[in-house]
């Protein structure tokens, strides 16, 4: 009976579809982009790794069991993953309580701190770990430590402090919406405040806490820019994936490893998507909240914002002497100050600097209003197979950088679409990398938006694309421009996908910032990190202005993915 | 009027897309290169004063990483010449029937036989030794001296203070670890019981492996580790000569040495413009530049560096020349034996 009932439901949604034959294009447009560059890649990596000779072949797979150099970085990559999503949570929660629940001066510093790490390269970190630990660092020699900042010390703690604000940013949200009369109440009836905290706000914010875990999680699994820098001897998945693809052209293994990554992540993200976030305890109206319960007890606040003024010196200092070594002549050696390293980022890398802005800014508005279109055809439409839309649009958001990279080159080396050594490659991996933020952004606000606007739009007889242009997208606005600042950033700082794809005529600042890294010449890397920071900067500031002085409001130009 | 905005903004990014993606007047060499970013600019900067018309785009990578790329895309060869790199790496790309030979270069009447390919495939144009770059500070704080002996690495002293580079990825690696097959143990051709035993004691003593060969040189030079191996020509260039405290040394049981090459990419996209800059590399006057970097270069008519390492100074192991072909033709088997004893 039931199976009947679906079947007439999407007979009748087919030939709803039929009517409307503007939906009926998109829908198919989109799907098939959709299936091109996120579904038809990873099709490939499978295909690569279990039937590498043509033949179907489980041999990688069986050897990744075997051999012990294989299957250890994947437990290195889930220890480090773990720790990280522990800190990161914590040092987020101090952070978001701090700001969202006492009445702490200085918040807006404490905010611009706990967000900084997002707006460079997250392996700037690893670099400035180097400066201040390594052997010579400013650390080491103050207070004469012995202690080896590589492997995976140094990788917890860099990852840690380049992801927490993610972490933040959920716990944020999820904090500062918690209804106070939760709390209230319980305080009414005569709980002390620390029972109340336990009991009743912790509680609440559970939800929040497991998605700022998972998500930390996902994100130090997929690192790739702090390992090759730091681990040392404490090999991690992604980094041997890399190798096994650009270091010995070993295609199956590479796609294995792959595999071996986007297993977790998977599990992660479906578990956060379907499970998770169905709990929200979050109790969202229109207006919004205001105020929550602040605490302005001694007790909570002195603590809470010790706490917090260690952990931001630690992140002002790391920042702080990666931009003097910018300026250093010769780290380690000759602390002279000096001009010649950026004059060398500029001369050297300047093709670069202009390459990697030039396909930033193709790729930005292009993702920003197919975002949009997803969004819109999600909240507002119904159509046979929406759901998938749903999920494979998110998809790439769950998968390693690492992995899409070696998915773009092993789909896209052949005719007919040959895209490896062009632009194109670049674009299309930055695009459908960094959609899902803004089409979440954009569902998010959509779902604010009273779907009576839209129709009466339809019913004065708009047809879609009218309606699409000229009544929703003014309206969410704030979150279209947000996510194209975010895109924006990301295509800056991006590295673990796109250091598969840069060729001869296109190179990308990160990658090169990699290289300098990699070739031990500090100085030269901490200018390239500058470069990057100053122009994510310039962007946001800009974009700020431009939105402030467009509509008058206040947007909050990030959200957490 | 957001509308509008968004139109403009649309617009704009894609013509200036169109704009920057666009011809440029001059003619495009697209090009691999083995050497540190900071060496190659030099040989560019130089030819550009040459060949003002001929605009050379340039992708830096180790030597294992151009061959790994090279095969890549051999169906739709993006590069059309690849410059420098230990000739081991060449050899294997030949192997594979990636490169086109060409002997018309000048090159081809001075070398010896040991330097080119015998079908032109490859053609070598500088040579480099493998040393040992030790800290000094280091060296006084523990009181030892620096490394003379393959052996002297194994010393506990030592023991996680030794970085070098993967031997699949890089040349410099792989050139090391063919010497060290050759100078330990008995000589014979590829791994023999004391070479395993060698790797194995000597991987216990490595801090950590680095993708690119030179970079051991900074890192000892800042201290991070003790000792870096590498050629001597990037000891002298990224370490002494930068003002690092490192000094170098070399094993007394004998060390390797790179040819470092240079090859035309089979189906490149700009053949013609690759045996200019092949032909340019060639002559005295590009090789008189190598005294920039403290390299060996292969014409006999180019000025040398002051105080040049040269085969005269350095424990070269007896006929290494001559089994480099060997060894190269082999690379992939070697290398896999490496990873297995050493786990990496």
């Amino acid at each position: 009976m039931k199976i009947t009932l679906y079947l007439r439901e999407s007979r009748n949604e087919i030939k709803r579809l039929i009517k409307d034959p503007v939906l009926l294009i998109s829908i198919a447009f989109i799907s098939g982009l959709l299936f091109l560059f996120i579904v038809f890649p990873l099709i490939k990596v499978f295909q690569y790794s279990l039937w590498p000779e043509g033949e179907f072949s489980a041999k990688y797979f069986a050897e990744f069991f075997q051999r012990s150099y294989r299957w250890r970085p994947l437990i290195n990559s889930l220890t480090v993953g773990a720790l990280v999503a522990l800190f990161g949570t914590v040092i987020g929660f101090i952070y978001a309580y701090g700001i969202t629940r006492t009445d702490i001066p200085f918040k807006r510093f404490f905010r611009t701190v706990a967000i900084f790490p997002i707006i460079s390269p997250p392996f700037l970190i690893a670099l400035a770990a180097i400066f201040v630990f390594g052997n010579h660092g400013v650390i080491t020699d103050l207070f004469n430590l012995d202690w080896d900042i590589y492997g995976l010390d140094g990788l917890v703690m860099t990852e840690t402090l380049a992801y927490f604000p993610i972490a933040f940013m959920v716990l944020e949200g999820v904090l500062s919406k918690v209804d106070p009369a939760m709390e209230e109440a319980a305080l009414d009836l005569g709980a002390s405040k620390l029972r109340t905290f336990f009991t009743v706000t912790l509680p609440l914010a559970t939800p929040g806490i497991a998605t700022a875990l998972l998500l930390v999680f996902i994100r130090s699994l997929e690192d790739f820019g702090n390992p090759i820098v730091i681990q040392g001897d404490f090999p991690v998945l992604t980094v041997e994936a890399f190798l096994a693809v650009t270091g010995m052209y070993n295609m199956p293994l590479g796609a294995t490893l792959a595999i071996f990554l986007l297993v977790p992540t998977m599990i992660i993200f479906v578990v956060q998507k379907y499970w998770v976030s169905r709990k929200s305890y979050v109790t969202v109206t229109g207006r919004p909240s205001g105020a929550g319960l602040q605490s302005t007890e001694r007790r909570t606040k002195y603590p809470l914002m010790a706490a917090m003024i260690f952990l931001s010196s630690c992140v002002l200092l790391f920042y702080g002497v990666v931009l003097y070594g910018s300026f250093t002549r010769l780290w380690g050696v000759d602390n002279s100050l000096t001009l010649e390293n950026y004059r060398y980022v500029f001369s050297v890398g300047g093709q670069y600097i202009s390459d990697t802005v030039t396909i930033a800014l193709i790729a930005t508005p292009i993702g920003g209003i197919l975002a949009m279109i997803i969004a819109y055809l999600v909240v507002r439409k119904k159509f046979l197979g929406k759901g998938v839309m749903d999920f494979v649009s998110m998809l790439n958001f769950a998968v390693p950088g690492v992995v899409v990279g070696i998915a773009y080159i092993l789909a896209f080396n052949t005719r007919p679409l040959q895209l490896t050594g062009t632009a194109s490659i670049i674009i299309l991996i930055f695009i459908f990398r960094r959609m899902p933020v803004g089409i979440r952004n954009g569902i998010a606000q959509l779902q604010q938006i009273d779907p009576g606007i839209d129709e009466a739009s339809t019913d004065l007889g708009a047809g879609l694309f009218r309606t699409f242009g000229r009544v929703t997208l003014p309206l969410i606005a704030p979150a279209f421009l947000s996510g194209m600042v975010y895109m924006f950033v990301r295509c800056m700082t991006a590295i673990s996908a796109v250091i598969f794809v840069v060729s001869a005529d296109w190179q990308l600042l990160t990658v090169a910032l990699l290289h300098e890294v990699d070739n031990a010449d500090l100085a030269q890397a901490a200018a390239y990190g500058y470069v990057i920071i100053v122009i994510v900067l310039t962007a946001i500031i800009g974009l700020r202005l431009v939105v402030g002085g467009l509509l008058g409001r206040r947007t909050t130009l990030f959200q957490p993915e | 009027m957001f509308r509008r905005l968004l139109i403009f903004s649309l617009t704009a990014a894609l013509l200036f897309g169109l704009a920057a993606t666009g011809f440029t007047a001059k003619e495009t060499l697209h090009m691999y290169t083995a050497f540190d970013v900071d060496e190659a600019k030099i040989y560019m900067d130089a030819f550009k004063e040459s060949y003002p018309d001929i605009d050379v785009k340039w992708v830096r990578m180790s030597a294992g990483e151009v061959l790994a790329r090279v095969r890549a895309e051999a169906k739709n060869p993006q590069a059309s010449i690849w410059f420098a790199g230990p000739s081991t790496s060449h050899i294997a790309a030949a192997g594979h029937d990636l490169l086109d030979p060409y002997t018309e270069s000048l090159a081809w009447q001075y070398l010896p036989a040991d330097f080119k390919d015998p079908e032109g495939r490859w053609t070598g144009f500088y040579t480099g030794f493998i040393g040992f770059a030790t800290n000094k500070e280091f060296l006084e704080k523990h009181g030892v001296e620096a490394p003379t002996s393959w052996n002297d690495l194994l010393k506990p002293v030592f023991k996680k203070e030794i970085s070098k580079a993967y031997a699949y990825t890089s040349g410099t690696a792989y050139t090391t670890l063919i010497s060290q097959l050759q100078a330990i143990g008995p000589k014979k051709l590829g791994w023999d019981q004391e070479d395993e035993e060698y790797i194995k004691k000597l991987s216990a003593q490595i801090h950590h492996y680095t993708k690119a060969g030179s970079a051991c040189v900074t890192e000892a030079g800042l201290g991070e580790v003790a000792v870096g191996i590498a050629f001597s020509h990037d000891i002298v260039a990224k370490g002494i000569a930068k003002g690092y405290p490192v000094v170098m040394s070399f094993p007394k049981e004998g060390t390797g040495y790179e040819i470092g090459a240079v090859s035309l990419i089979k189906g490149g996209p700009e053949p013609q413009l690759a045996r200019v800059f092949f032909d340019w590399l060639m002559s005295a006057e590009a090789q008189s530049l190598f005294k920039k970097w403290n390299r060996v270069p292969l014409n006999p008519q180019a000025e040398l560096a002051e105080g040049l390492v040269t085969a005269a100074q350095v424990p070269v192991i007896e006929g290494f020349g001559g089994r480099i072909t060997w060894y190269g033709e082999r690379k992939d088997e070697i290398i896999d034996r490496w990873r297995q004893i050493t786990g990496r």
